[in-house]
């Protein structure tokens, strides 16, 4: 009991960690939406009258979901927005390398201004699998609680 | 046989380890050049610390004002040397970073990017350097503000107008800053000043422009 | 899914708040374009309402320039720059240029301009002096 207690307390850490990133980096973009829609656009995947309404969209989604994760209310839709959020942001930034583009963004805006390619795609790759990672404790939690 | 066998491969095991390295003291140089400075030199020294001599290919530089030279065509093993940029400062301001490209035959390193940067001190601060009036516009003065940097603190400035169309007047606002009222005779002809900064004590001149343009002002 | 669209839904909220409140500042329709770089097609329309500044070395522009292009480089700054602003007037666009030996030099000749001179209107040629070359063929 008190190991099962653990390893819960353990996720309980990783989903306010995980939430509170992901919170964090919706503010940092919500404080400068007209900036984050440059950085959406630079990555050419989008026309421009899409990624501006998206940089004003997409960061309060992230502030939403970051707190359903912590508060652990719609945590279900939280994470599989987020991962796939996480997913697309990867793949983009993945895309944006190959074909020689030089972008500043990655999950974190304009903070993450300074970062190389490898540090933006290290950190996508570790917010995807603890993303994953809680998803699936999710769903398990969520299919035995149905049950 | 054996004997043959242990040659070629002592040899392909020399060849192996035997390289060139050139390893640099420092890549990046920040200069402090002085006020009235023409150039700032950076020095950048490097050692083969490789087994095999490394010869220069190419030496260039991002900018026409920076010069570069190596004080050697091809470095032996264990010996030192140098690269030097010389950067020519002008009339440049602030910070200026330039670049260094040096291609050598080392394939581990085959081209590095030396960076020397040159932080020019800017005794005074001219806000705006250019003003002007349309043809016809109001005879009213406009101003520039002069911000002395802490570091060579300013008593006081005298501003001389090279043409007597143009009327100045100095006035000093406090905490190293001054207010140079400009005034043109008129503004029915296109007239046009060079106006001539100097801190007292300094040798050193500065400058601001003021004219009346050919065009109309605009509303 | 059920949880997903009404946080999707809640995060619209503060959205358009924000959109509401962003939408004097933002260029809805279309990308604030690079300001400074113009082509070379872009400065030859604007025709006789042009100043060409090359902002290469001395000894480059006296080997060649565009035509009536005025020499303004951060050498003699100080000299040039008068000389320079005595052919400027507000209603004309300045092009500045440089070569690719010297591609910041435009740059920072621009910047010069804008910040201290305060001017308007004042763009480099996307491609420079070589991308000038090219056109003139």
């Amino acid at each position: 009991m008190a190991q099962i207690a653990k390893v819960k307390f353990v996720w309980r850490i990783v989903d306010v960690v995980v939430g509170g990133i992901f919170i964090y980096a919706g503010a940092i973009k919500a404080l400068d939406p007209v900036r984050f829609a440059s950085d959406i656009d630079n990555y050419k995947i989008l026309p421009w009258t899409i990624s501006v309404r998206l940089a004003f969209y997409l960061p309060w989604l992230e502030i939403f979901c970051g707190i359903a994760l912590i508060t652990r209310r719609l945590c279900l839709g939280g994470l599989s927005i987020l991962t796939a959020l996480v997913c697309v942001f990867t793949v983009a930034t993945i895309a944006a390398k190959i074909r020689g583009l030089d972008i500043t963004c990655g999950c974190f805006g304009h903070a993450s201004k300074n970062w190389n390619f490898s540090t933006h795609l290290g950190l996508d790759l570790v917010l995807f699998g603890l993303v994953i990672f809680l998803l699936c404790a999710c769903v398990r939690n969520f299919t035995a609680s149905e049950r | 046989m054996r004997t043959r066998i242990f040659a070629f491969t002592l040899s392909i095991f020399l060849c192996a380890i035997a390289r060139a390295e050139l390893k640099w003291e420092q890549t990046a140089v920040e200069l402090h050049p002085t006020a009235g400075d023409k150039e700032a030199v950076g020095h950048f020294k490097y050692q083969n610390t490789g087994s095999q001599p490394v010869r220069f290919k190419s030496v260039h530089t991002s900018c026409g004002c920076t010069v570069a030279q190596s004080q050697k065509e091809e470095v032996p093993p264990g010996e030192k040397g140098e690269i030097t940029a010389t950067f020519k400062i002008g009339d440049r301001t602030g910070t200026q970073v330039k670049n260094v490209t040096v291609e050598t035959d080392d394939p581990d390193h085959a081209t590095t990017v030396l960076t020397l940067k040159a932080v020019i001190p800017q005794e005074l601060e001219i806000n705006p350097t250019f003003v002007f009036w349309g043809q016809g516009e109001a005879l009213k003065s406009k101003s520039i503000v002069v911000r002395a940097s802490k570091d060579f603190p300013v008593k006081q400035l005298k501003v001389t107008s090279s043409s007597p169309d143009f009327q100045t007047k100095v006035e000093q606002t406090g905490n190293g800053q001054f207010k140079i009222d400009i005034q043109p005779r008129e503004t029915s002809r296109a007239i046009a000043a060079k106006l001539l900064i100097q801190p007292e004590d300094s040798p050193k001149v500065f400058y601001a422009t003021a004219s009346v343009t050919n065009a109309p002002a605009i509303q | 899914m059920r949880q997903a669209l009404v946080l999707a839904a809640l995060a619209l909220l503060p959205a358009i708040g924000q959109a509401i409140y962003f939408r004097d500042k933002v260029s809805w329709q279309s990308p604030i374009p690079a300001s400074e770089m113009v082509t070379v097609a872009q400065a030859r329309a604007w025709d006789g309402n042009v100043i060409w500044v090359d902002a290469r070395p001395d000894a480059e522009f006296e080997r060649d320039h565009v035509p009536d292009a005025v020499p303004l480089n951060e050498d003699r700054w100080n000299e040039l720059l008068p000389q320079f602003l005595a052919t400027w007037s507000p209603e004309k666009r300045v092009v500045v240029y440089c070569s690719s030996q010297s591609c910041n030099a435009s740059r920072e000749v621009a910047r010069r301009l804008r910040e201290e001179a305060q001017l308007r209107n004042v763009f480099v040629l996307q491609g420079g002096w070589e991308e000038w070359l090219k056109s003139r063929k």
